[in-house]
């Protein structure tokens, strides 16, 4: 669409072989080979894949559960890329507590807490679908399968690191709608981005109000000075050091997310990057 | 939209925006104020600067975006520091008194956190509207009527100053309306290629997010405070639309006027109970109807998917239903630009 110079310097990543069958990627493919480009063909896209007996916790997708996948990839230059981007975190939030729910720890939340993950869990799975459905043929992948188990088991433990890692997902979905925001080129998607950020920074602050980080007072903690800069502005991450953090969470398998380059930065005609801020404990 | 709108350019204007972004993804055109400002630290003074740097003035609806925004966070600043008796004005602290000394420890400190962060957003607003070809407007503690009498001082909202319920949901409200107000205007910022929207688009929303935040916190302490009243989700959430999204069932007779205050709150245009959302994929414009997804089937039976629906997005109020809302608060609306 903003056809600039340096444009074909990223190789283009196709992760499965179903890529291929989207007008848009096979164009785009076709494109890139016309144009000299590279494009790298993950092991995925010819290695069938055993089907595995899905094990996630509160797991309520077909029991044969979906495949892992491999090398999903992010083209940032479009709404269409950072919805994708979206998607992938709503499907790890939605995931992950539908799998606190279910989980045997749940049993010692008290009842405020289990109101507040029910409806973080409700709001997650609306969130997920709505933007599966919003990306038609351009959705991610079910995700599900990629879950790395023994990080979500780990996590799943104890309350305190349910509610700590919670936190952290939540910081990482307003961080991200918050920086993605001005590179969105659609007043729409900006405005159903807005509708999610909100109800994001909702979250937040209840978990942040139930539980703070060690050391932060608990009267102020929802907003607190340390995810709230001088000029009462929240926390925002660009959109490479959102794919970060989702990454070093460990909650989906290795390879799961495609590595740098192949993440696509928007383009300087969607938006001016700015500083990151985000805390090292949300 | 955005292909249109850049198309509409003229080639050469184009190429010179290129050109100055190539300069500033170098750091090439950075001047010294802005140099200055991220040395020392100080997002404003660097903001500004680079505002300055690219472009020199904002295109119009920008900066009528971000002088509607001072106006609302003159009121919530001027309303928290009145509440809390530190206003500059006698009179708007001692109309609080009795109210204040009901208020516990713990919710006056999280209140005292939250006016920390309006004036944080007064002061950067009023740092960067010049920066962008503006003048702020003149405004102190004495224009606002906080019993929403404009300026009568005996208006519909009086009881929030002696009962401590109607207080509470007045402030859940003004926090509400502000997420409401900076939702509704973030599209008039969304201007593909140029710098200066860009940066103010990120800050007013990561303002937004905050306003969200404060306004989770003032239902979670009512909550605290009611504990039987589940519309007041732990969560934060907005659940429905209405007056009855506001949770003031624990308000005794509330007068008419608020009623339908609140109704214009969480209703509107697009009220907070709307699940229809539209989203552009490219090609077409295609609403979804988030009550009637697939795969919601572990959420519960269709009142259960509603409450999620409604609950999972945050709506936005136009500029003259934010207006209408908050009109009878500011005392001669007409000399606050306010129509």
């Amino acid at each position: 669409m903003h056809k600039k110079d340096g444009d074909q310097d990223e190789p283009m990543v196709i992760g499965s072989a179903t890529e291929l069958m989207f007008p848009a990627t096979r164009r785009s493919f076709v494109r890139t080979l016309l144009a000299g480009g590279t494009v790298v063909m993950l092991p995925s896209v010819f290695g069938a894949c055993e089907r595995r007996e899905i094990t996630i916790p509160g797991y309520d997708g077909p029991t044969d559960g979906p495949d892992p996948v491999t090398g999903v990839s992010f083209d940032l230059r479009s709404d269409v890329g950072i919805f994708r981007l979206l998607h992938a975190n709503e499907q790890l939030e939605a995931a992950f507590y539908t799998a606190v729910v279910s989980s045997a720890a749940f049993s010692s939340f008290t009842a405020d807490e289990r109101e507040v993950f029910v409806d973080l869990r409700d709001t997650e799975i609306i969130h997920r679908e709505f933007v599966r459905t919003a990306l038609g043929s351009q959705a991610l992948p079910d995700l599900r399968g990629s879950i790395n188990m023994t990080t979500l088991n780990s996590i799943l433990s104890s309350k305190a690191s349910i509610i700590a890692s919670a936190r952290l997902f939540e910081h990482v979905g307003v961080a991200a709608l918050n920086g993605a925001g001005k590179y969105l080129q659609d007043a729409r998607n900006l405005l159903v981005a807005g509708k999610f950020a909100s109800v994001e920074a909702r979250h937040a602050a209840a978990l942040r109000d139930m539980a703070p980080p060690a050391g932060v007072n608990a009267n102020t903690s929802f907003a607190g000075d340390d995810i709230i800069d001088g000029t009462g502005r929240d926390v925002k991450l660009e959109a490479g050091a959102v794919l970060a953090k989702l990454a070093s969470t460990n909650l989906l398998l290795a390879g799961t997310l495609a590595a740098a380059p192949i993440s696509n930065a928007p383009s300087a005609a969607q938006g001016v990057a700015t500083a990151d801020f985000f805390p090292v404990n949300p | 939209m955005q292909q249109s709108l850049l198309e509409g350019i003229d080639p050469e204007i184009m190429d010179e925006v290129v050109s100055r972004r190539d300069l500033f993804r170098r750091g090439a055109s950075m001047s010294r104020m802005v140099a200055q400002g991220l040395a020392m630290g100080s997002v404003p003074v660097a903001l500004a600067a680079l505002a300055k740097d690219a472009f020199g003035q904002a295109p119009a609806d920008v900066l009528d975006v971000l002088n509607f925004a001072f106006i609302l966070e003159n009121l919530e600043n001027e309303f928290y520091k009145a509440v809390l008796g530190t206003s500059a004005l006698a009179a708007q602290n001692n109309a609080f008194t009795t109210v204040r000394a009901l208020i516990p420890a713990s919710a006056r400190e999280s209140l005292g956190q939250i006016q920390k962060h309006e004036q944080q957003h007064v002061d950067f607003l009023k740092a960067v509207i010049p920066q962008f070809g503006g003048t702020p407007a003149a405004m102190s503690a004495a224009d606002f009527d906080f019993t929403g009498g404009n300026g009568s001082g005996t208006g519909p909202f009086a009881r929030a100053t002696t009962e401590l319920n109607f207080l509470l949901v007045a402030t859940q409200a003004f926090e509400d309306t502000g997420v409401r107000a900076y939702k509704g205007q973030a599209g008039r910022l969304l201007i593909n290629g140029n710098n200066n929207a860009d940066i103010a688009l990120e800050s007013a929303l990561r303002i937004h997010s905050v306003e969200a935040r404060h306004a989770a916190k003032i239902r979670r302490i009512r909550r605290g405070i009611n504990p039987t009243d589940t519309t007041l989700r732990l969560s934060g959430y907005v659940r429905g639309g209405g007056a009855a999204a506001a949770g003031a069932g624990n308000i005794a007779n509330p007068p008419a006027e608020v009623v339908a205050a609140l109704n214009a709150i969480y209703g509107g245009a697009t009220s907070e109970s709307n699940t229809q959302h539209v989203v552009f994929n490219g090609t077409s414009a295609v609403t979804i109807d988030a009550a009637t997804l697939s795969n919601l089937d572990v959420i519960g039976d269709s009142t259960a998917r509603t409450n999620a629906a409604t609950q999972a997005f945050d709506e936005p109020l136009t500029k003259d239903e934010v207006i209408a809302i908050v009109r009878n608060f500011i005392k001669d609306d007409a000399a606050r630009g306010l129509p």
